[in-house]
């Protein structure tokens, strides 16, 4: 069976149902991606505090980027583009370090 | 062109919307799929923070001026490579589990051990260098 595939044959009514899509709580999995988006969060704050000693209007655009990360973990994970921000903003801070890297 | 041929390559054709074909997964491997991205996303960060602090935290390298912008410089542009690939296979990812097919092998591991024992190399050499000047 390939990841995500529905067995009905192993399917009890009776307790609290993973399988079910409409379920708004499957288990944990919820909390643990809700606190990868915090950790996640976090190494944006981490960034911006090691820009922050050599570029300080950078280093706060960078820390500025950790609450919003956070709170897109907050949302909906239906809710479309929280991934390629998420993408975005790291290859930003990618090319912004190598603009410090290089000139400062 | 055949319609068989034509067809293969519109199926493995990655459509724009990952969301757009096959059934929604067992939301518990969405979401698994889902901290996989972030935790590469993490160490896309880790990656661009340490080529930042190699470059302007390490104190020169005696005789090799050179040496901290070719240590630093490279983990920076991997950080954004592996950014972008998380990108990339969270969206394969999750088209395989709404096609019901077998999740694709991913090169991230390859690829991070490859360029971490590179820049480890390099940077034996540096100091190597260094030390001879």
């Amino acid at each position: 069976m390939t990841p995500g595939q529905h067995d009905p044959g192993q399917h009890d009514p009776g307790q609290d149902d993973p399988w079910d899509l409409d379920d708004p709580d499957p288990g944990r999995a919820r909390e643990r991606t809700s606190l990868a988006w915090t950790r996640t969060a976090l190494s944006f704050a981490a960034v911006g505090a090691v820009v922050l000693r050599k570029d300080i209007i950078l280093g706060l655009i960078i820390l500025c980027a950790a609450p919003v990360t956070w709170q897109l973990g907050r949302l909906a994970h239906h809710l479309r583009g929280r991934l390629e921000l998420v993408t975005g903003t790291i290859v930003a801070v990618a090319l912004a370090a190598l603009i410090v890297a290089v000139t400062h | 062109m055949s319609a068989a041929t034509l067809e293969a390559q519109v199926t493995d054709t990655p459509p724009a919307d990952p969301a757009a074909e096959g059934t929604e997964p067992d939301p518990r491997y969405t979401f698994a799929n889902e901290r996989t991205f972030l935790a590469w996303s993490r160490t896309a960060l880790a990656l661009v923070v340490a080529g930042l602090g190699v470059v302007q935290l390490l104190p020169p390298f005696p005789g090799v001026p050179w040496g901290r912008h070719v240590l630093g410089v490279p983990l920076i542009v991997f950080g954004a490579v592996v950014a972008v690939t998380a990108y990339l296979e969270w969206v394969r990812n999750q088209r395989a589990m709404r096609l019901r097919r077998p999740l694709p092998q991913s090169v991230m591991p390859k690829l991070l051990a490859a360029v971490v024992a590179a820049m480890a190399v390099i940077s034996g050499v540096v100091v190597l260098v260094s030390a001879l000047r």
